[in-house]
């Protein structure tokens, strides 16, 4: 638990975890069930935690500097506009502001950075620009918005403006069917990956949907286990490889070339809650059984990068944003 | 009103080994037959399991929960899932944890109260010797009842006494004690070093971790005991080994199955000085209990198949408790049977009629039987009944109105089918006969079919005999 850290590197050595923000917390300084991760036009990190039932005012988006300094947060349980109980995902637009999915109201809303509500879009259904528990979320390059819309098995493009542009997609295991889909990144190049869920595989598609390719993880590794949050940059795709507790790293062509499992040290949040809880921190050292598990990752559900080759994971059952550095 | 006996039979199984069935489900147990039912109950493990990705994709601390309203949604959402699929699985944690009463008031830590609830679901229809070496072990109930601070030099005999007390033989039977204080120390001495890894309860900084037990050669007593008339060397494995050996072991598991799956007893402190209702029935179940070497699953076939089980006099026999009501109800409602939000809500419904489940109120476990009745719980278990069963967007409800719809019934066609889509429910003739009154008149000032049958509904779900299991 409260071991140093020495600069661990990922399995195949490519990677070198690099620093830890987070702490269980229902507000301010820490996280509580983080699931989805993403930068801002201004540098700040956004971290949205999903919290559970007993805890709605647990449920918000955190912003803090990606060296950990707590600047602000914004939430509101509920289901009037601005508010949100069943956040999914997070992204940020051309437009420099915060797009949130909310599955339980079937909705995506935006905001400004720091939280100032702006509008919203979608409802519950199956027709064209409703949705059906939407969960990842990722803008392409021409600014549109691709989400996947989990129980209607299929993924949807929309306008910055929530107007709906096009869809593909429905239930099955072929190629283009998927199985609640839950993440999306798209590349630089407008080619749009999807992490479907409970096919345990990753499909590519041309920005116009045409499919083109499936990624399952066993191209130099044992398959991907109800993959949740992806990411794509700098030549490699992020797969979140969630019941399997790992970030996949795999190459353009699907090969798995290096695995993340989890190095967290102690945060600086961490470090000043058990500076005054010394009593816990004293438990916690003698369960040494514990010490290696809780440094690992524990179902992480989103990924995102940063320009300079940091890999921002949403620990989810730890809560907690462990980073790694591209060596 | 026309009774499909072999029907009404089923029901009354089903009430008892799971949670009610719904109409499609009765069917297809009716269509499959009384003992063959039977047995898929008794081997929930030939069923289908939940799917726990779905359920942990939408309830995400499902794994981890971080407080005792958290571990109590998962326990009473894992019942409503299962009671079509596995029943006698959840119904049999049911009774374990009331019989092995723990408690998060004291373990404060939920992944260890909630894996106590599952190695119930996984042992409890197998062997009572198996079930107890592992309860021996259990972290939640080392923790609960202080085995951890048992020790060769100054043993704590709270496991030792419960064990004998509480979970296995009784205080006594047929008016004798079963064991004397004596027979308390040396089983304390016999579990000394049986203890656990860590008793961290904080989830700050990075959440909590699972408890693990840890036998501590060098704090357990290794002398000689002396343990209802036998000397050896015991460690903890013998002395649950000479408890199974004990006629009052098997008295006292019988009485508990009769009291939880055929009818309600008096509450258990009175056992040693009160004779069991049906001694005929008891008798049998301890024989079985000795035939099987202590299997469960043996006797709990010997119980459903029995005259006394399936007597007329067994039918709403005993009083729901208020996990029967909420589980039962959801189920037949079809409520919650995908994850969507708001179930904390619903499945604290127990708690507001007396039964916290995970958080009993000691070690005794809840007094049962009208002991669960009280004018506050009551109203919570109408109220809670009425509002479902009168809900048409369950889709539970919604196909019996359908069905109801399609028959173009009068009155009486409506509440008797009402009574039998609600799992063949037999209500007292006059209590029949008043809601046919209420019916008819609604009719009469043009109330439709659909308006009186959930009126219906709402008040059968009021009445004593659905109340009662």
């Amino acid at each position: 638990m409260t071991t140093l850290v020495e600069h661990p590197v990922s399995v195949a050595g490519l990677y070198r975890y690099h620093d830890v923000i987070g702490l269980l917390s229902a507000g301010g300084t820490g996280f509580s069930g983080p699931v989805s991760v993403a930068l801002g036009p201004d540098g700040l990190l956004h971290v949205a935690s999903r919290a559970n039932p007993n805890q709605p005012e647990a449920v918000r988006v955190t912003r803090c500097t990606i060296e950990g300094d707590y600047v602000g947060e914004f939430c509101g349980w509920g289901e009037a506009p601005g508010q949100f109980i069943w956040v999914t995902a997070i992204a940020f637009g051309p437009d420099g502001n915060l797009y949130l999915a909310d599955e339980n109201a079937h909705r995506i809303s935006r905001f400004t950075p720091e939280g100032e509500f702006l509008g919203h879009w979608g409802e519950f259904g199956s027709g064209s620009g409703q949705m059906n528990r939407p969960s990842g979320m990722a803008f392409a390059p021409d600014g549109t918005v691709l989400i996947a819309d989990s129980l209607n098995h299929r993924v949807q493009r929309f306008a910055m403006d929530g107007s709906p542009l096009v869809s593909w997609g429905e239930y099955g295991a072929g190629p283009g069917q998927f199985n609640m889909p839950w993440g999306v990144a798209v590349d630089s190049g407008g080619a749009v990956y999807i992490s479907d869920w409970r096919n345990d595989r990753i499909q590519k598609f041309e920005a116009d949907g045409r499919f083109v390719a499936e990624f399952d993880g066993k191209n130099g590794g044992d398959g991907f286990a109800r993959p949740t949050g992806l990411a794509v940059g700098r030549g490699h795709i992020y797969v979140c490889d969630w019941w399997n507790d790992r970030v996949q790293v795999l190459d353009a062509d699907g090969l798995v070339i290096d695995t993340l499992i989890g190095h967290s040290g102690t945060s600086r949040w961490a470090r000043t809650f058990l500076d005054a809880n010394p009593d816990i921190e004293e438990k916690l050292n003698k369960a040494t059984q514990n010490i290696e598990l809780k440094r690992r990752f524990y179902r992480p559900t989103a990924v995102t990068l940063s320009a300079d080759g940091l890999v921002f994971v949403a620990d989810s059952y730890r809560h907690r944003v462990q980073i790694y550095q591209q060596l | 009103m026309l009774v499909d006996s072999q029907r009404a039979l089923m029901a009354h199984l089903l009430r008892r080994a799971g949670f009610g069935a719904t109409p499609p489900e009765l069917d297809t147990y009716c269509a499959w037959g009384y003992e063959e039912t039977v047995e898929w109950l008794l081997h929930p493990k030939d069923q289908a399991a939940l799917e726990e990705d779905i359920i942990e994709r939408y309830y995400i601390d499902w794994k981890e929960s971080r407080n005792i309203e958290g571990a109590l949604t998962e326990t009473v959402y894992r019942m409503n899932c299962n009671a079509g699929v596995r029943p006698l699985q959840e119904k049999i944690a049911l009774f374990w944890h009331g019989v092995f009463a723990t408690g998060l008031a004291k373990v404060l830590h939920e992944k260890t109260m909630l894996n106590q609830i599952d190695m119930f679901r996984g042992y409890g229809l197998g062997s009572f010797e198996e079930l107890l070496r592992r309860l021996a072990r259990d972290p939640a109930m080392i923790f609960w009842l202080d085995n951890n601070f048992n020790h060769q030099d100054a043993i704590n005999e709270n496991w030792g006494r419960e064990l004998l007390e509480l979970f296995s033989m009784g205080v006594g039977m047929d008016g004798q004690p079963n064991y004397t204080e004596d027979d308390v120390q040396e089983a304390a001495r016999a579990f000394t070093g049986w203890t656990i890894d860590d008793d961290n309860v904080a989830s700050i900084p990075y959440g909590k971790t699972p408890w693990l037990f840890r036998y501590d050669a060098e704090d357990h007593d290794a002398g000689t005991k002396t343990f209802l008339g036998e000397t050896g060397n015991f460690d903890g494995d013998d002395i649950i080994e000479i408890i199974c050996r004990q006629p009052s072991t098997a008295r006292f598991i019988s009485r508990h199955l009769y009291n939880f799956f055929v009818a309600d007893d008096v509450q258990v402190p009175a056992w040693q000085n009160t004779p069991p209702p049906d001694p005929d029935a008891i008798t049998a179940l301890e024989a079985e209990y000795f035939r099987s070497g202590y299997d469960i699953r043996s006797m709990l076939r010997a119980l459903f198949n029995s005259v006394f089980f399936k007597s007329e006099h067994a039918r709403f026999a005993r009083v729901k408790s208020p996990a029967e009501v909420v589980v039962g109800t959801l189920h037949l409602v079809g409520d919650f049977k995908f994850p969507r939000v708001g179930f904390m809500d619903t499945a604290l419904e127990c708690r507001y009629m007396n039964q916290d489940l995970l958080n009993p109120p000691s070690v005794e476990g809840w007094h049962t039987g009208k002991e669960w009745i009280d004018s506050g719980s009551m109203v919570e278990r109408i109220n809670f009944v009425a509002d479902n069963l009168g809900d048409a967007t369950h889709p539970g409800v919604r196909a019996i109105v359908t069905t109801l719809a399609d028959r173009n019934p009068d009155a009486p066609g409506i509440v008797d089918g009402c009574l039998d889509l609600l799992g063949n429910v037999m209500l007292r003739e006059d209590n029949r006969n008043a809601l046919v009154v209420q019916a008819e008149a609604a009719m009469n000032e043009g109330a439709g079919v659909e308006e009186v049958v959930l009126n219906a509904l709402r008040m059968i779900g009021s009445t004593r005999e659905y109340q009662f299991a």
